[in-house]
């Protein structure tokens, strides 16, 4: 037998006892055990069996010590003041620990009840896992986006240069790659790009402890290791990376040296793009690589967070600023003078220096360079300024673009949520009632009111709790998936990463918690209110405590259906936008089209030469089997690239500008593209052979009028009155604006009209647009004769035969292309509809479980009926008028709540109004056909009560 | 289902209370009595009953004694004291009128 005394004496400590007392106590419980193992073994348990029954009669040692010694205090008068305070001291401590172990004992209870009813639990916990889930996953990659501070030392004190004017600066050229806004208006004007004559009169300042500069090197031929590819580059100042804080991975970083006048060509690699291309070689560091045909040395890798410093720009390669004019053929010299702006800044202060004299120091400086500068870009009313901010907020990149699409879909799934609880909530309300009859005896026996509430919300957040867990795990699969999508549809990688850091969780756990206590507060009050009854309400039924609780469950089945009809008539419209959009007709066939760039820089080829290269390709593409023609043009429709051109209009005041969308194309283009001639002819051969001579004679080419093409809307807009062809337009020179600096152009004359096609978008109106001939220009398209995909490995054979190593870049249909296009709204139909179904499915079960609840506790009632001769029908249709009347009440208020809030949809929609009627009325069908479906199981179940067996109920 | 958690400190005096009102008996023995009583509804485990027999045993209303037999050791026994008698008539009645008031709310009406 076990020595129950010495077992008792090892676990129970007790303090403040006389030591007789303290064995006495200690006997008996031990004679307590011994009898609790004598009877186990008695029942036919083996001693060990019998041993862990004895144990199991009290599972907290520590608990019962602090009971024992609380009942004692009173008694033992005769204690010193020490011991008393003492004893003081341990029961404080003591008390803290029983509300620990009382919040331990109320979750651990919580969890049997929730296992007790599988059904219940499984139904509330997916509910809450994948409504839970959808909002973190949002939340991450709206933390990734908007949130995440950026990947370099001390963020917070790293500013930008932005500049800002009333009126835009008569800069010659200025460029932006989407690191920050700008605007460039007659009203006003700001971006962050910046000429490299003032950054360099900036740093004779001496405000800054380092200045970070970079510019878009835009694609880069990459070659000499692997095949060749393209990889997008950036132009850095020598301390761009001391200034951002961003040590080497491997190597070194780039420094103040490599950025002089005949220092050697090196380049420093990013972390993913090493990865990637060299598969994560440290030895690559040292090996020269060529960069557009050029020998580059690689110096480093960076290290692996700096995954971007504009938010979803990734830029695989940094050289020294100092090499754009070797790296970039056609550099134009004037890109280097005080009116060509393309450089973005960053900066540190140095000690001592506040950002506001910084910024009033560098004001001037900009002011004076501008108005007093060789060629003066403003007057003083425009008032140029430069502005510092924090790198955080100015490099804004896909932020913007993608910020609205971001709110709208936290909006979705918070709307999902919301859904969610209002659905566990109603699950909750009707467990209560089952539940009822316990509460009240538990009541009855004593416990509290306010812990039983408490242990109704403990049980509540558990659950939330528990969803929230599994709701992690779909947000990780989610997010990752939604990134994966993302980047195999928008034709660029994303960089971001949308990492469940600590602001993710705490964001799912604040989550988890307001819904618990949001679902677990209405049958915790009403727990609450019960109690609250006395006996001067004895008259008190059943029928009404029922009623107030259907009034709830009906309010939340309301509130639900109202809210699912927000989320469906918010995708109905992004859907209807996405077909729109798909169906629009561009105005050329987009089937069978296969289109790509074949790069020819390393080839070296210069005008004629040029010229003949890409005729030659084109031949070559043309007698490919299955290929019905190729042409090219300077780029492919729909792909977002965009050239415009000002011309002066005959006729109009010498100073006057009209603006055209220009694009140069090759021979048989619009055949190719299939866009209908209207009038005149096509751009013959002839014109296309002289085009290819004048390409590197700019001088030459001014003097000869070009041909052009030019679409409906060009002749409505500048000759609507007269017969278009033959038309001359665009010439121009000091002769005609009085200015000897105008540019002498011949311009051109129209020889024919096209239909009109979509351009660089599908959402922009087709603007005027001329063709004009090209003779050598990036990208291909073919017309085929079966799928376009099959002729991607001859189109590849074609290329090396023409010349080794040419990268051929985005190879794709043109349907893939446009699919490219409408990656976000796609993205964002595809997640509204999702968001929109779950609410869907989630208001249907809410509605189901009322009505079903509401039949059950009817049962009695209806057999009344049934039995005495109501027809089955008219019992049936009163469960369905119910169920149907909830939702017409939740489809009307959700028709209120819809209009305000897809308002905000505005600009994501195309071609369909917020207030659209088809989507409203749809879905408001959608909503009545499930609500039908909902209510239908319980109607039967009601028609087949037996009268007999409901009377028995009771 | 189990009412062990809600039984506060007077309703399980007034069941040990109760149960010791004929006879007296071990601790061991009040605790399964209570189980078999309400159907294994209400357990009392060594470690929840044992503080209460002993705080009951503390203020006065019961009393216990260590009671030996030849060949076993000894165990301790409880019995009502007079003032543990007048103490358990109070408590029945206040618990009596307090389940019919209770009742009156819960029960649902016939009529």
């Amino acid at each position: 037998m076990p020595e129950w005394f010495a077992y008792v004496r090892g676990q129970l400590h007790l303090r403040g006892f006389r030591p007789e007392r303290e064995a006495e106590i200690v006997e008996e419980v031990a004679r307590q055990l011994e009898d609790a193992y004598g009877e186990a073994l008695r029942l036919g348990q083996s001693r060990q069996e019998a041993v862990q029954a004895a144990e199991g009669h009290v599972a907290d040692w520590t608990a019962l010590a602090r009971e024992l010694e609380q009942s004692y205090r009173g008694r033992e008068s005769s204690m010193t003041t020490l011991q008393n305070s003492a004893e003081d001291r341990d029961f404080r401590k003591g008390g803290r620990f029983s509300a620990l172990t009382d919040l331990r004992q109320d979750v651990l209870f919580g969890l049997r009840v929730l296992k007790k009813s599988p059904g219940f639990t499984t139904v509330a916990v997916l509910t809450l896992a994948l409504c839970i889930g959808a909002n973190t996953s949002i939340f991450s990659i709206m933390n990734a986006v908007m949130l995440k501070s950026l990947p370099v030392h001390d963020p917070q004190h790293l500013l930008v240069f932005q500049w800002s004017a009333r009126h835009s600066p008569k800069v010659h050229s200025s460029s932006s790659y989407g690191d920050c806004e700008m605007r460039l208006t007659d009203t006003s004007a700001f971006g962050c790009s910046l000429s490299k004559p003032f950054l360099e009169d900036v740093r004779k300042l001496g405000l800054f402890s380092g200045m970070a500069e970079f510019a878009s090197a835009g694609s880069i031929t990459v070659s000499g290791k692997g095949e060749a590819h393209h990889a997008s580059g950036q132009y850095v100042s020598g301390d761009y990376f001391q200034t951002l804080g961003v040590s080497a991975a491997v190597g070194r970083v780039l420094t103040p040296n490599d950025d002089l006048p005949g220092a050697p060509a090196v380049v420093e690699l990013q972390y993913s793009y090493w990865s990637r291309e060299f598969g994560g070689d440290p030895s690559a560091v040292g090996t020269t690589i060529h960069l557009n045909g050029l020998p580059f040395t690689v110096v480093g890798v960076a290290e692996e967070r700096f995954l971007y410093l504009t938010p979803g720009t990734v830029r695989d390669i940094s050289v020294p600023m100092i090499q754009r004019r070797q790296l970039q053929a056609r550099w134009a010299a004037s890109r280097e003078d005080a009116g060509s702006w393309w450089i973005v800044a960053l900066a540190r202060l140095k000690p001592g220096i506040t950002r506001e004299s910084a910024q009033s120091q560098v004001t001037a400086l900009f002011a004076n360079d501008l108005m007093h500068g060789e060629k003066p870009l403003a007057k003083p009313e425009d008032a140029p300024a430069i502005t510092l901010l924090p790198a955080q907020t100015a490099l804004s990149g896909v932020r913007r673009q993608m910020s609205a699409m971001l709110y709208a879909l936290m909006l979705a799934v918070g709307i999902v949520l919301a859904i969610g609880c209002a659905n566990v909530a109603g699950l909750q309300l009707a467990r209560a009632g089952a539940r009822r009859r316990e509460i009240a005896i538990r009541q009855a026996v004593g416990a509290a009111r306010g812990r039983l509430a408490r242990q109704l919300l403990t049980e509540s957040i558990t659950l939330a709790l528990v969803g929230a867990a599994l709701g992690i795990v779909v947000a990780f699969w989610s997010s990752r998936a939604l990134l994966a999508f993302a980047a195999s549809n928008s034709g660029r990688p994303t960089a971001i990463s949308a990492d469940l850091d600590w602001r993710v969780l705490s964001f799912t756990i604040g989550a988890a918690l307001l819904t618990g206590i949001l679902f677990g507060l209405a049958p915790a009050l009403g727990s609450m209110r019960m109690d609250l009854t006395p006996a001067l309400r004895a008259g008190l039924t059943r029928g009404h405590g029922k009623a107030s609780r259907f009034k709830l469950g009906n309010l939340l089945v309301v509130a639900q259906v109202a809210l699912t009809m927000v989320v469906l008539v918010g995708a109905g419209l992004l859907v209807h936008t996405l077909q729109n959009l798909r169906s629009l007709d561009p105005g050329f066939a987009t089937q069978k089209l296969l289109t790509f760039s074949v790069d020819a820089t390393l080839t070296r080829y210069k005008g004629e030469r040029r010229a003949q290269f890409y005729r030659d390709l084109q031949q070559r593409f043309s007698a490919l089997p299955g290929v019905l023609s190729a042409s090219f043009s300077e780029s492919v429709l729909l792909s977002g690239s965009l050239s415009e051109t000002d011309f002066h209009l005959p006729g109009t005041p010498p100073k006057a500008w009209a603006q055209a969308d220009y694009l140069p194309v090759g021979p048989g283009f619009f055949d190719t593209m299939k866009i209908p001639m209207v009038k005149g002819r096509m751009l013959n051969q002839a014109e296309f052979a002289l085009e290819g001579k004048l390409e590197d004679d700019p001088k030459a080419a001014a003097k000869v009028v070009t041909p052009a093409v030019v679409n409906e809307a060009f002749v409505k807009q500048f000759f609507a009155t007269v017969d278009p062809i033959g038309r001359p337009f665009g010439a121009n020179g000091p002769a005609m604006t009085g200015d000897p600096d105008t540019e002498e152009t011949a311009g051109w004359t129209i020889v024919g009209v096209v239909r009109d096609a979509k351009y660089n978008n599908l959402r922009r109106e087709v603007h005027p647009t001329m063709y004009v001939p090209s003779g050598d220009a990036g990208s291909f398209e073919l017309r085929t004769a079966g799928d376009p995909e099959s002729l991607v490995q001859a189109v590849r054979a074609a290329v090396r035969q023409a010349g080794p190593d040419l990268p051929i870049v985005g190879i794709q249909t043109q349907a893939q292309q446009i699919d490219i296009m409408l990656f976000q709204e796609r993205l964002i139909a595809r997640l509204a509809s999702l968001f929109g179904l779950l609410s869907l499915l989630l208001a249907s079960i809410g509605l189901y479980g009322l009505l079903a609840y509401e039949v059950t506790n009817a049962t009695r009632e209806i057999g009344i009926r049934v039995a005495l001769g109501a027809p089955l029908a008219e019992v049936l249709r009163g469960v369905v008028r119910h169920g149907v009347t909830l939702t017409a009440i939740g489809v009307a208020i959700g028709i209120g709540a819809a209009l305000a809030v897809t308002r905000l949809l505005g600009s994501m929609l195309f071609d369909v109004k917020p207030s659209d009627p088809l989507t409203l009325a749809g879905v408001t069908g959608l909503l009545l056909l499930v609500a039908l479906a909902a209510c239908y199981i319980p109607a039967r179940r009601a028609a087949r009560v037996n009268p007999l067996v409901a009377l028995r109920h009771e | 289902m189990s009412f062990n958690r809600d039984l506060n400190k007077g309703s399980a005096e007034l069941l040990v209370l109760t149960l010791l009102e004929g006879r007296p008996r071990h601790g061991y023995d009040i605790g399964k009595l209570i189980e078999e009583r309400s159907n294994g509804q209400i357990k009392f485990r060594i470690g929840s009953l044992y503080p209460i027999l002993f705080r009951l045993e503390d203020r006065g209303p019961i009393a216990g004694r260590w009671l030996e037999k030849d060949g076993e050791r000894r165990r301790r026994t409880y019995r009502l004291t007079p003032a543990g008698r007048k103490f358990l008539q109070a408590q029945r009645s206040s618990w009596e009128e307090f389940v019919s008031t209770i009742n009156r709310i819960v029960r649902p009406s016939h009529a």
